[in-house]
């Protein structure tokens, strides 16, 4: 896959290079840095940097690799660069950074330029709805995406003559019956990064994140069916509480679960261990049929404290535009923004582009407070293991929840 | 004697130049954002708050929690360091042929960053995929796999464990310098006085070592108590808070969480608990 | 002479090979794990001895990332920071051992709870200072930054070494003529050759690990071990066969390096060097 990859990314850049220039203008030579993160320690952003220097005479890019670490570590790189007044001009940003980031009034909204912005049409609505920051105004434009799904082993359920799950009760009747002796039927994830799973049933199963709407009723209820899928079904393994992404895509991969939640970013490591018995479906559905999956975003942001924000909303436009947008996006193993790549999208089989897309309808994100910042990163995993684990009631789990967003 | 008395300031200055730079100056500013509201993304607004923080903390239950939590794994891991060390450091000062090889071969954990040695044990103890479940059951002594660090209890020996891997070549490399100083011809005269191995050891090498054990095992003490990389990437302070130590909370509510004022008053509570402890020790070794 | 052989056998060999076995299983592990296929670590029931074994983990994170060089500032940084503690710990350590004056167990106590205070506090002060020199990811700065947080320990350390020397060679010197200077170099130095190694060995694994200055203060002309090893652990995707090779290599320098001094762990150096 790599040797692959590669050869389209060279083939597709030489493509890209190759398209008329726009007509140079007289500029002084601006440097512009930009900070990002792939997974894929051999995928490389030369080629794109090259490409956009070759048509944007006047404008140095400085592409600078920082170590993702779980998430923390790029983000306190960039904070802290920030606020030491040594922060890049542009970088990959998350909404998980937005609360953050706006506290500190880092970032230099975009609004103009998007709005004057010849490829803009190539985005949906419905991205550009998702990345409006809380006050109205844009200061994320959307690079890439993942949209988590439900894997399932569809050989087992078609051994077992099982129905494709599309509601919670057709969930949890396929997670029972595919629960043997060293199997499970849901590899639920209880540590960090596990909110996506429960936001799925809990947010997606009647209860809401409003005054209220983490203890009313229906919320409850939900919240404790979620927990039951460990304490009281078992369909879990024993390791669930604590069990983060490594352990769930490796369950999967080791065939020891028969469902659990990822998107697209892993779905060629799947195949490669599973090849066609895993597939993809959009998550299911609650009782009311509302529905959650969690939509996860890339994006691009400039700063504030920037010298040259024209050039660097220019690079960060080349990024999201096109043929440079697939570009990227094959180098992220995540989904392209832009409508016309992900209409002849291969990078990925066919079957998990399709549930991607199938699950945007119910795409949604938590919002950007800071308040979610610490649900995240400690309040989630800590109230829930112990929940898990039978040390609190499911409902005071809630109630702890309802606290640290409600007072 | 009068000229000397400057030698030794002389002789500290480069060193208490460097530390009052690099270390001093931060550390008075650490004070100060304790006693301020400062969180890392409103740099601009940063009231005082007296003591707010620290009572904030120590009314905290967590808090509470965490220095129990940091006791045991500080007494527990230390202590069993201790012990391997020392035994490590009395064998490979013995001749044999092989010693330089065993030697350098036991600085191999201690040698490992530890991102790598959190991701190896972590691997080893994963319920499905992990060697110590495999060779358990191969080897019948359990009867099916264990979710090591998904229980509180044992997720807990589990981080000990680690730990203690990786810092029992600490106290080996450190006993075995100091085991070089004491003089051949004391366990001789021993040996004529027909004293045994075991009384060889209690009264030669412990009394030679003394020194160099009390320093070592202070500044361990110091070091694991401070310690949160390992504990991070094995449990993240799970399941729940049951390995959360103190300077895990401090590191997740200033680091993560941003809120600088109270990780710093977190800080320098945890600093002033150990220095207590320290001069405690102190004081009790000078004694004896 | 039979039981004298297996006296060291039983008594001392076995003994070290038990403990050897301990220390080394784990990594061992990720050595064999670095040999195999990637797909070989998710499969189960586990399978404890390859079918194949492959070099190509170690060829990609050698030709192919920038790991080879990320070893060298490795070295290059502990190698300072063993230098720059050695040169500051030794003097010190003379200072604290030999002498007694007004102040010194405060000092003393004040360099320990330097390290009592989370180094993670420090980091963004020393940013802003270190910025505004310009030293920014720059070897010196790394450097600087380990040799803080090292030399408390290491001049502990390194005092209680030069305790143990006795102070009757101290005074036997001085007898002969010589200066406090004389002494310490001719007499103090070659005796502390083991707390030299001891406490080298320290300053070098201290500074080798370190990840947090690494990060925070350097990154892209200097790029050490750990932060490469971290950026192997992505969002989507863990780099497993990269971190498993990058692990068994990086575990190498500190290993060399004390084999190459352990041989100046050897005792009886102050034997009869105060007689009469």
């Amino acid at each position: 896959m790599t040797i692959a990859r590669r050869t389209v990314l060279a083939g597709a850049t030489a493509a890209l290079a190759a398209a008329p220039l726009a007509a140079p203008r007289a500029q002084k030579a601006v440097t512009i840095r930009w900070w990002y993160h792939f997974d894929d320690p051999k995928a490389s952003p030369d080629a794109l940097v090259a490409a956009f220097e070759k048509q944007n005479p006047g404008i140095k890019v400085q592409a600078e690799s920082i170590p993702w670490g779980g998430g923390g570590d790029y983000d306190t790189r960039l904070y802290t660069a920030l606020i030491a007044g040594n922060g890049p001009d542009a970088a990959m940003v998350k909404f998980q950074n937005m609360s953050r980031l706006m506290e500190m009034e880092a970032l230099a909204p975009l609004d103009k330029y998007i709005d004057a912005w010849g490829a803009k049409a190539d985005i949906s609505d419905d991205l550009w709805k998702l990345h409006r920051a809380p006050d109205g105004k844009r200061y994320y434009l959307p690079l890439q995406y993942v949209v988590l799904y439900l894997y399932l082993r569809q050989d087992w359920f078609a051994e077992k003559k099982l129905a494709l799950p599309t509601t919670f009760e057709s969930f949890l009747t396929a997670a029972k019956a595919l629960t043997t002796t060293d199997r499970w039927g849901f590899g639920l994830r209880g540590g960090s990064g596990g909110h996506d799973f429960w936001a799925t049933f809990v947010l997606g199963g009647g209860a809401s994140l409003t005054k209220g709407g983490l203890v009313s009723a229906p919320a409850l209820a939900a919240n404790t069916w979620f927990i039951d899928l460990h304490r009281t079904h078992h369909v879990t393994p024993p390791s669930a509480p604590t069990d983060g992404f490594l352990q769930t895509v490796n369950n999967m991969k080791a065939g020891r679960t028969a469902m659990t939640i990822h998107h697209i970013g892993s779905a060629n490591d799947m195949v490669a261990a599973l090849g066609d018995t895993i597939t993809a479906i959009p998550v299911p559905r609650g009782p009311q049929g509302g529905g959650w999956t969690t939509y996860g975003d890339g994006s691009s942001a400039v700063f504030a404290a920037s010298a040259n924000p024209e050039a660097a909303w220019k690079w960060i436009a080349f990024l999201s535009t096109g043929e440079a947008n697939a570009i990227f996006a094959k180098a992220s193993a995540q989904l392209p923004v832009t409508t016309s790549s992900l209409k002849t999208w291969d990078a990925q089989p066919r079957r998990f582009i399709e549930a991607s897309a199938a699950s945007l309808p119910i795409a949604q994100v938590l919002p950007s407070t800071t308040q979610t910042a610490d649900f995240t990163r400690t309040v989630w995993p800590q109230t829930t293991q112990k929940a898990l684990l039978g040390q609190i009631t499911p409902d005071e789990m809630m109630k702890t929840f309802d606290k640290l967003y409600f007072g | 004697m009068r000229r000397d008395a400057a030698i030794p300031w002389l002789l500290l200055a480069p060193a208490l130049a460097i530390t009052t730079v690099l270390v001093l100056v931060p550390a008075a500013q650490t004070i100060w954002m304790s006693l301020h509201d400062v969180v890392l993304f409103r740099p601009r607004s940063a009231p005082f708050v007296g003591l707010a923080n620290y009572a904030k903390a120590l009314g905290d239950p967590v808090f509470w929690a965490g220095l129990l939590t940091s006791v045991i794994w500080v007494v527990v891991s230390v202590g069993l360091q201790f012990a391997l060390g020392l035994s490590a450091a009395l064998l490979l000062n013995r001749h044999f042929a092989w010693r330089g090889v065993a030697r350098a071969l036991i600085v191999v954990p201690w040698a490992l960053p530890s991102v790598i040695i959190g991701l190896i044990w972590t691997w080893m103890l994963d319920f499905n995929l992990g060697l110590i479940n495999e060779l358990g059951l191969r080897l019948g002594l359990l009867d099916h796999p264990v979710a090591w660090l998904s229980q509180p209890g044992t997720a807990f020996a589990a981080v000990i464990l680690a730990v203690v891997w990786q810092g029992f070549p600490f106290f080996a490399v450190t006993l075995l310098a100091g085991l070089q100083a004491i003089p051949g011809e004391l366990y001789e005269a021993a040996s004529l006085d027909g004293a045994g191995g075991f009384s060889k050891f209690r009264h030669v090498t412990l009394p030679g070592i003394a020194g160099v054990m009390t320093t070592a095992l202070l500044l361990r003490m110091i070091w694991v108590a401070n310690s949160l990389d390992l504990i991070l990437v094995m449990t993240g302070g799970g399941p729940g808070t049951a390995t959360q130590t103190l300077p895990l909370h401090a590191f997740l509510t200033a680091w993560s969480g941003g809120n600088y004022g109270q990780g710093s008053a977190l800080a320098v509570l945890l600093t002033l608990l150990l220095l207590g402890v320290v001069i405690a020790y102190l004081v009790r070794s000078r004694r004896t | 002479m039979k039981t004298k052989r297996l006296k060291l056998l039983f008594g001392t060999e076995l003994p070290v090979v038990a403990i050897l076995m301990f220390a080394l299983v784990p990594w061992g592990w990720m050595v064999l794990s670095s040999l195999r296929p990637e797909a070989d670590l998710t499969r189960s029931p586990l399978q404890l001895l390859p079918d194949t074994l492959t070099l190509a983990n170690h060829i990609e994170l050698l030709a192919r990332t920038s790991f080879a060089q990320n070893l060298r500032d490795s070295v290059i940084v502990a190698a300072g920071a063993v230098a720059l503690g050695l040169l500051l710990s030794l003097p010190a350590a003379y200072a604290f051992s030999r002498f007694r004056f007004v102040g010194r167990n405060t000092l003393m106590v004040q360099f320990l709870a330097i390290n009592m205070f989370p180094v993670v506090m420090l980091i963004l002060p020393l940013f802003v200072l270190l910025r505004q020199f310009g030293l920014l990811d720059t070897y010196f700065a790394l450097i600087a930054g380990h040799a803080t947080f090292t030399l408390p320990f290491a001049i502990w350390l390194m005092t209680s070494y030069v305790d143990g020397i006795p102070v009757d060679l101290d005074h036997a010197a001085a007898i002969d003529g010589a200066t406090r200077w004389q002494v310490m170099r001719l007499v103090i130095l070659p005796l502390t050759l083991p707390g030299l190694v001891a406490v080298g060995i320290y300053l070098f694994i201290a500074s080798w690990n370190e990840y947090l200055f690494a990060l925070m203060l350097a990154g892209r002309n200097v790029r050490t071990v750990t932060v490469a090893l971290q950026s192997f652990i992505g969002e989507n995707q863990i780099q497993w066969g990269l971190l498993m090779a990058g692990g068994t290599l990086v575990a190498m320098p500190a290993t060399i390096l004390f084999l190459l001094t352990q041989g100046r762990l050897v005792g009886g150096l102050t034997g009869g060097a105060v007689k009469g």
